[in-house]
């Protein structure tokens, strides 16, 4: 890769060549930059960026989207993904082995189902068993405390920079959060690539319609363009009159639009066959948004109350109970991966579900309850990865990693998870962006010339 | 105005005179008794005066550009902008029209557009320093306490939960409690800094100490918070973000391209700039969940403790024993150590706010938030080794402002001031380059930019949307943040943008508050921003009839033009242009009744919601 950036000049050997010294820039961009609040922006079109490629591994490409499922709260590995058994487990979990992986078929039934497409990560550790830490950190895969890690943009945030100039239908933006609302952002990346956020009812995308009737929108719609023509060009603005303009015109795009309100709609009867939740109608959403193609490559939805410090059987994992979250989960998740398989399209869609971290194990606590722990496990499906398995152990309790079941030897962390879904996306990790607003370099995967992490591309054997 | 005072001021100086022969006070420069506040006012008074007698002061404003050589200088700023300019041959900006002024100044240090009587009333005054009587207007109100209490609190990132830790709700509240005080009664900004890094106490109880409690660094050593507190406290107040660089590996080889400065630090220097926080003893109140205290921090100095080498694991890379020396102790970038019995704290406290670049940074900072560019980019990321006028960066290395000297007259003026955030704003806000218009009709270069031979547009706050709204419409909501007793109803009296939730939390979201942690403010545009403003029900309300008060009133005018004039002032700020007063009496003139003369109000209040400028501070 060559150093030099968009305009043929190599940036690395002018000491003190950042920002306004720097080879004259256009007005667009530096207006970009200008009306950056973290002052930092600048991004050409195949601007200054770097790979630090140390092993002889290209991305893998298996999949054009990412399904990232965010369990909130951290659920509980050892009653779910890896599951260990004892005197605490309610018989209603009913234990079976699916080719020797262990698994609760009695709270995740549905998921039982498409155990053929499913891999089992069980040697992930987390780096914290604080909530909104090893949130964060997952979501931006490094520690979003230490150095210049505040302005790390969400994993998908990257993908939908990497991967919208090779979206032909840029409809839709490249990242849609569901469910959550608010979260890890953008970063220092453009606002395009901002966590679009959605919470799916079935209804229409929000504000994709006018509160009035389309008759009058379109009345006031023509009055606004008839107006406008006065100040589009006022040099008083600079180009964010052009950009307000572009915005409006990606808003315009949606609205009304009969391609889009299908993607967000959906009746009572798809609604119960995903189990009546919402986690359900993101997961519909999330199904559609992949058939349909409109520009979105990175799909996350949050799915919280996994923080089961009290009455863990007889509450959220009661197998029991159809409504307890144990089993809304499933019911939604299993129907994704049974209709994605369905309709072919699961060989092109990695699906991740995973906590912040794990949960204690052995018999339940004071309060039938388990708290925080510093081990996890982790689902994957589809997009080249080979179903079937589980990939790592731990000791029998769950408590350590026995068997790292992967070429580093040693435990999966948030960063490695990272550079997995960047892999099986075709983006390459080893990306080292320069335009950074701290001059530092931005690397997809941290730490990256001293291959500190990678991807598990044993998920794909 | 304070005009009176400066009688006062001289008279005092007559007796005194009188009084003390030794010291003859009337010959002595008035810049010594006077102080800051009004030696400011009164070089822009008297210079403006000189010059409206002269020529007229906005013999400039309106044409299409001026030879920098004819604008009123008004001040040391106008020395060094204007001055500049006309050295190299740029024509600068016209001057803004009143109009654009007092949109402008409204927005900048009230944070919402004038009011349309506020408007009227400033262009039909015939006064001629009547800018610099807004001015001071502006600097007294309760908007300005709204506003730049909000910048301070965006400054030291005051919010309920952070990623690193919760200050909570109580812990919050107190901290805006002190921070609003801090702006009402002008404290000092050197004072401001050396009590959040001293302060101890409970942070329910005492605002200032939530500074240290968000220094809490979970997952590794003790050593990573001492990092975090000096780190935090070096970017903040003195712009040196590249310690969190440092202390985790030498400059050499990694900031040579950036810093002159950073590239020759050693990360021994952040380690003992880091050891002042050694003693910095953070303890979580064990007090059951009921207790008023649960989830409180108490702050203290511990009697002992080093900054010690010997870490294996965490977030910084391992710290090594160095040769002998596995305890440090703290030494401050200037070499100068804690005296025998000081608080380490304290030592750093004051070495922090006697340190050059703290004036400098807060300058930079203030100077960023009214000018959209700062003297020196990046804010965080200052080189101390690029920045002073007597000491020039060698080869090949240029200063990191194009206003070397400029910088230290502000950072000069700053101190002389004792810290003043107010009067800093008013000398900026005062001089002719705030004051330029963001018109700039001849080719524009990529070279004036950090000339600001320009005003720079930039995109409306979050807040500023929001109470832009609130007034042109007059349906305000009231709001009640966690904690409060009392209800608030402009955005920037909000203690965090975790507040107010709801439909105005989630709309003001979507124009990139930010989180004041891991989120920073933002000005990018998005589809989000533009479907909300197409069809969002907040808009809703705030552009019909039956929910908004200001358009009855406004319904109310017989005359189509009036109508059409006030809603462009109260939506934007300003009067239509003629073709678009034309484009906008067109419907009128067919609404044959008094529900197409709403609808017409309604479509027009809509139309100005979305027009561009809508969300441009100009």
């Amino acid at each position: 890769m060559s150093n030099k950036d968009y305009f043929g000049f190599d940036w690395r050997g002018i000491p003190g060549t950042r920002f306004w010294r720097g080879p004259h820039l256009g007005r667009r961009v530096f207006f970009r930059h200008l009306t950056s609040a973290v002052s930092g922006y600048f991004l050409l079109p195949g601007g200054p960026m770097e790979r630090v490629a140390h092993a002889a591994q290209a991305p893998k490409s298996t999949a054009d989207f990412c399904i990232f499922v965010m369990m909130d709260g951290a659920p509980s590995h050892i009653d779910t993904f890896d599951l260990k058994t004892g005197p605490w487990t309610p018989e209603a979990l009913n234990p079976q082995s699916y080719d020797g992986i262990l698994w609760p078929q009695g709270l995740l039934p549905k998921l039982a189902e498409q155990m053929d497409a499913i891999a089992l990560v069980r040697s992930v550790k987390p780096w914290a068993t604080a909530h909104s830490l090893a949130q964060s950190w997952l979501q931006i895969a490094r520690n979003p405390v230490s150095g210049q890690n505040r302005i790390a943009p969400h994993i998908g945030s990257v993908v939908s920079l990497e991967l919208g100039s090779r979206t032909a239908n840029q409809t839709l933006p490249g990242f849609l959060a569901l469910n959550s609302g608010s979260g890890q952002g953008q970063g220092y990346l453009p606002a395009e690539h901002a966590p679009f956020y959605v919470s799916p009812n079935g209804a229409a995308l929000r504000n994709t319609t006018h509160f009035d009737t389309k008759a009058i929108f379109d009345r006031r719609y023509a009055l606004l363009l008839d107006m406008e023509q006065e100040q589009a060009g006022d040099p008083a603005f600079g180009s964010a009159a052009v950009e307000i303009g572009k915005w409006k015109e990606g808003a315009s795009r949606l609205m009304y639009n009969a391609d889009v309100t299908r993607v967000f709609t959906f009746d009572a009867n798809e609604r119960a066959r995903y189990g009546n939740s919402s986690f359900g109608a993101a997961c519909i959403t999330a199904r559609n948004l992949v058939r349909a193609n409109m520009g979105t490559r990175f799909i996350q939805i949050n799915v919280g109350g996994w923080d089961m410090h009290t009455n863990i059987y007889g509450g959220g994992l009661n197998a029991s109970n159809a409504n307890s979250l144990g089993r809304i989960f499933d019911a939604a998740l299993g129907t994704l991966l049974a209709d994605l398989k369905t309709e072919g399209l699961l060989d092109r869609t990695l699906v991740v579900a995973m906590g912040e971290f794990g949960r204690t194990l052995g018999n339940v606590n004071t309060a039938s309850g388990r708290d925080h722990y510093q081990q996890q496990a982790v689902l994957m499906a589809g997009g080249g990865v080979r179903g079937g398995r589980a990939l790592g152990a731990t000791d029998e309790r769950g408590g350590e990693t026995v068997s790292p079941g992967w070429s580093r030897e040693r435990d999966i962390r948030a960063e490695d998870i990272g550079a997995t879904i960047y892999s099986a996306l075709g983006i390459d990790w080893t990306t080292v962006r320069h335009d950074d607003p701290s001059g530092r370099g931005f690397e997809y995967t941290p730490n990256v010339r001293d291959d500190l992490y990678g991807p598990v591309h044993e998920l794909w054997t | 105005m304070k005009w009176p005072a400066i009688g006062i001021g001289i008279g005092a100086m007559m007796l005194c005179g009188q009084g003390s022969p030794d010291n003859c006070s009337f010959q002595r420069d008035p810049r010594s008794f006077l102080d800051a506040e009004l030696h400011t006012i009164r070089e822009v008074h008297e210079r403006t005066v000189r010059l409206a007698a002269k020529n007229g002061l906005r013999a400039a404003s309106g044409t299409r550009h001026s030879p920098a050589g004819t604008l009123p200088r008004r001040n040391f700023i106008d020395e060094e902008i204007l001055g500049r300019l006309e050295r190299e041959g740029i024509a600068a900006a016209p001057l803004t029209t009143d109009a654009e002024f007092v949109r402008r100044i409204y927005i900048d240090l009230a944070g919402r557009l004038p009011a349309p009587v506020e408007y009227r009333d400033f262009l039909s005054d015939t006064n001629p320093v009547k800018r610099d009587a807004l001015i001071d207007t502006l600097l007294f109100s309760q908007d300005y306490i709204n506003r730049w209490s909000t910048w301070l609190a965006d400054l030291v990132q005051n919010t309920r939960t952070a990623a690193n830790v919760s200050q909570n709700v109580s812990g919050r509240n107190a901290m805006n409690d002190y921070l609003r005080q801090a702006v009402y009664r002008d404290k000092s900004f050197r004072d401001l800094a050396w009590e959040l890094t001293t302060h101890s106490g409970n942070n329910y109880e005492i605002g200032s100490v939530n500074w240290s409690v968000r220094t809490i660094t979970p997952g590794g050593p003790a050593q990573d918070r001492y990092d975090t507190a000096f780190v935090k406290l070096a970017t903040t107040f003195l712009g040196l973000g590249h310690y969190d660089c440092l202390a985790c590996h030498n400059g050499r080889c990694h900031l040579e391209q950036l810093s002159l400065w950073g590239g020759g630090t050693p990360r021994t220097e952040a380690f003992k700039m880091a050891a002042h926080f050694a003693r910095l003893n953070i303890t979580g109140r064990s007090v059951p969940n009921t207790d008023f205290y649960s989830g409180s921090f108490d702050i203290s100095d511990r009697a002992t403790g080093t900054y010690d080498l010997n870490t294996t694991y965490g977030n910084r890379p391992n710290r090594v024993r160095m040769g002998n020396v596995l305890n440090l102790t703290p030494e401050y970038r200037n070499g100068k150590a804690p005296a025998a019995n000081q608080p380490w704290r304290q030592s750093f406290a004051d070495n922090l706010t006697a340190d050059p670049m703290f004036a400098r940074n807060a300058v930079n900072r203030i100077w960023k938030q009214l000018f959209q560019l700062g003297l020196a980019e990046p804010l965080d990321n200052l080189d101390p080794d690029r920045l002073d006028v007597d000491n020039p960066p060698p080869a090949p290395w240029t200063f990191q402002t194009a206003h070397p000297l400029l910088l230290k007259k502000l950072s000069a003026r700053f101190v002389e001031s004792n810290y003043s955030l107010r009067e800093t704003i008013r000398l900026l806000v005062s001089s002719t380059a705030y004051q330029l218009s963001s018109r700039y009709e001849e080719p524009w270069q990529i070279d004036y930019v950090p000339l600001y031979a320009r005003h720079y547009a930039r995109r409306m706050e979050a807040e500023e949307i929001h109470d832009n709204l609130g007034q042109a419409s007059g349906n305000w909501t009231t709001y009640t943040p966690q904690g409060f007793v009392d209800t608030v109803r402009s955005a920037w009296r909000l203690p965090d943008p975790t507040e107010p939730g709801g439909a105005a939390g989630a709309f003001m979201a979507t124009f990139l508050r930010g989180n004041r942690d891991t989120q920073p403010r933002r000005q990018d545009g998005s589809i989000l921003q533009s479907l909300t403003l197409l069809n969002d029900t907040y808009i809703r309300d705030r552009i019909r009839l039956t929910s908004s008060p200001t358009l009855r009133d406004t319904a109310a005018f017989r005359d189509n033009d009036t109508v059409v004039e006030q809603l462009f002032l109260l939506y934007l700020g300003r009067e239509p242009n003629s073709v678009e007063r034309a484009k906008a009496l067109a419907p009128f003139a067919k609404a044959t009744t008094t529900a197409l003369r709403n609808a017409a109000i309604e479509d027009l209040a809509w139309v100005l919601v979305n027009k561009v400028d809508f969300l441009i501070h100009y």
